[in-house]
């Protein structure tokens, strides 16, 4: 056996062991996620036009992220709700932003990586750069809006009479935890993605200024900061939307 | 108005201002020159069209660009100078009127090396930045220190590495988990009891993890693992994937440990006859509900980031299997290792919540 399967057979079981049914649930989340990335990269290197590509796999993929990894269907709905809005909201910033950060291709090491590769593959890469950046950043989005959920709704339960004033004070605290606990796993997903790329930059003599203006480090900052900027959107959006949802189904349940 | 918006505001004046200047800055550079391209419209002709082994259809395009150099020993000078580019810009590069960009002046010719791109990460830190304070208010000021005592860190390490010439990788970036943890959970939460317990517990999480992984390796015999597709390699590959795999597993398992020990301890300060058992109950229902989303987010980070290379090797009429092979296989190696990590963290942290009972007991829980 592979260490790769190997390696997936022991997650299955302490997912399992741990996790319980939730935890089966979002071990078959992850693997249909990754399977959709490894779709979205097959997909395109047939030619399939790339924008469609993008407006097709962001709903599927927060659906598979959002409803098969919680039970809850309120938060799933709610959270859903809020990732998408977010998600298009930081999809227009990647495209300004990816415009003229102009960072789109394989970095400087192309040449030893591309032996026998086609450098023209006739594919638009600056459109390829857009959407890695979003698929990069949607995960963490999913994280915040569900985290939000959950834990506004787990108050509104412990504590039914509570005024939606009450419950967007409460929003903002629980919004700064899931903000602080967004923030290291980007960083150091990051940092653990591209130490060897780090490290290059360091062995060959770059200047700081070269780094700072180098394709390949423009990109991973800018992804972590696409990222960061769609965890902060989410916090407030993920509490307005749930507030106001909780008074109006009040109000009905009054009538 | 609320001063956090206030605050907000002026970070946004001042970001712009230093994007502006940073726009503008030519003479901070010294490796290489800066240009201005001069042309409001670039001449960019057709040259021809290419169809490749592969069937790839693509073109060739010349671009002629009139350049004034504005830093360095040549500054004042204007050149002509030609640009040969794909559209598909994997390797090539398009450049845009009156865009600035460095060259480097070889014998009198110039020779285009990048656009200039730092103008776009001020901007883009700014706009992070004054969100950031306008959401969380004083709140962010504990979360930018502990964003940039990370980057300072990490830098330190990269520093130390290179000086180390890559001996005892492993040993090395255990060490600097233990350092990097130690001080981020210091700035957050405070040297305290409960910010202990949370270190003890990411500790625990990231080794134990991490144990286990290597032990699953080595029975296999690390078959299909290949090293030496990992890219940029200047070092052992096999040194460059452990150390990638601790760092990567840390920030999750950190975050996630903050997360299950601080409800812990607050539970057992609100709730006086908590059981061990209840308390063990409630960590394992928190840990469920965090551990698919935060093992997605790793995924689909170190996933995402091979893909422009996946597309490649797809498109070259690869099988499937070989372009996961040669781009995927050691991303998606890493991910697991994260994902037994976030899993495992769960029992560490609860486990480790159930000193606040002893603590309880003596009479100093904090």
């Amino acid at each position: 056996m592979s260490t790769l399967a190997a390696l997936i057979v022991v997650l299955a079981i302490l997912m399992t062991i741990v996790g319980g049914e939730t935890g089966i649930r979002s071990f078959f989340s992850v693997l249909i996620n990754t399977l959709l990335l490894i779709l979205v990269a097959l997909l395109i290197s047939w030619g399939i036009n790339i924008e469609l590509l993008i407006l097709i796999f962001i709903p599927l993929k927060l659906v598979t992220i959002i409803f098969l990894g919680t039970h809850n269907g309120r938060v799933a709905k709610n959270s859903f709700v809020a990732a998408l809005i977010v998600s298009v909201t930081v999809s227009l910033l990647i495209l300004v932003v990816q415009y003229f950060a102009q960072a789109a291709g394989l970095g400087p090491e192309a040449g030893e990586v591309l032996v026998g590769l086609s450098q023209m593959p006739g594919l638009s890469y600056p459109m390829i750069a857009v959407a890695v950046a979003m698929f990069s950043s949607l995960g963490a989005i999913a994280e915040a809006a569900v985290a939000m959920s959950s834990g506004l709704l787990a108050l509104k339960r412990a504590q039914p009479g509570i005024s939606a004033v009450a419950l967007k004070r409460s929003g903002n605290r629980i919004g700064t935890d899931v903000i602080g606990t967004a923030l290291n796993t980007i960083l150091f997903g990051m940092f653990g993605s591209f130490l060897s790329l780090f490290l290059w930059y360091f062995r060959l003599n770059y200047s700081i200024g070269q780094v700072l203006n180098e394709k390949l480090f423009v990109n991973e900052a800018l992804i972590i900061m696409y990222s960061l900027i769609g965890v902060l959107l989410t916090v407030p959006l993920t509490t307005i939307l749930l507030v106001e949802g909780i008074t109006k189904t009040e109000v009905k349940n009054e009538k | 108005m609320k001063k956090k918006y206030l605050i907000a505001i002026i970070i946004l004046l001042v970001g712009s201002g230093l994007t502006l200047a940073t726009y503008f800055a030519t003479h901070i550079y010294q490796r290489d020159s800066v240009a201005l391209i001069t042309d409001h419209q670039i001449k960019d002709t057709f040259v021809q069209r290419d169809k490749d082994v592969y069937g790839n259809v693509d073109q060739t395009r010349r671009q002629i660009l009139h350049l004034t150099i504005l830093s360095g020993p040549q500054r004042g000078k204007k050149y002509v100078t030609s640009n040969v580019y794909y559209p598909s810009q994997l390797v090539s590069q398009k450049y845009r009127p009156r865009q600035r960009i460095f060259v480097d002046i070889k014998k009198n010719q110039p020779a285009i090396v990048n656009p200039k791109r730092d103008w776009v990460l001020v901007l883009m830190l700014t706009l992070t930045l004054a969100l950031m304070v306008s959401v969380t208010g004083k709140k962010a000021i504990p979360l930018i220190c502990s964003l940039v005592l990370s980057w300072v860190i990490f830098y330190g390490v990269i520093l130390a590495d290179v000086k180390l010439n890559g001996t005892s990788m492993f040993l090395f970036f255990a060490s600097a988990n233990i350092i990097f943890s130690f001080v981020s959970l210091a700035i957050v939460q405070g040297v305290n009891q409960k910010m202990l317990v949370t270190w003890v517990a990411t500790l625990l999480g990231v080794f134990i993890s991490f144990g286990i992984c290597y032990a699953m390796m080595k029975l296999t015999g690390e078959t299909e693992m290949r090293y030496e597709t990992g890219d940029y390699a200047t070092q052992d590959p096999r040194g460059i994937f452990m150390a990638q795999a601790l760092l990567g597993i840390l920030g999750a398992v950190m975050d996630e440990a903050t997360d299950i020990v601080s409800s812990l301890h607050e539970l057992v300060k609100t709730t006086p006859d908590i059981t061990p058992l209840t308390l063990i109950k409630s960590g394992r229902a928190m840990g469920q509900e965090i551990m698919g989303p935060l093992i997605n987010v790793l995924v689909l980070i170190f996933i995402s980031g091979a893909l422009p290379e996946t597309i490649l090797y797809l498109r070259d009429n690869n099988t499937l299997s070989a372009a996961f092979g040669f781009t995927l296989s050691l991303g998606a190696t890493q991910s697991v290792i994260a994902a037994i990590g976030i899993v495992l963290t769960v029992i560490f942290a609860t486990g480790c919540s159930l000193w606040f009972l002893r603590a309880r007991k003596r009479g100093d829980l904090v």
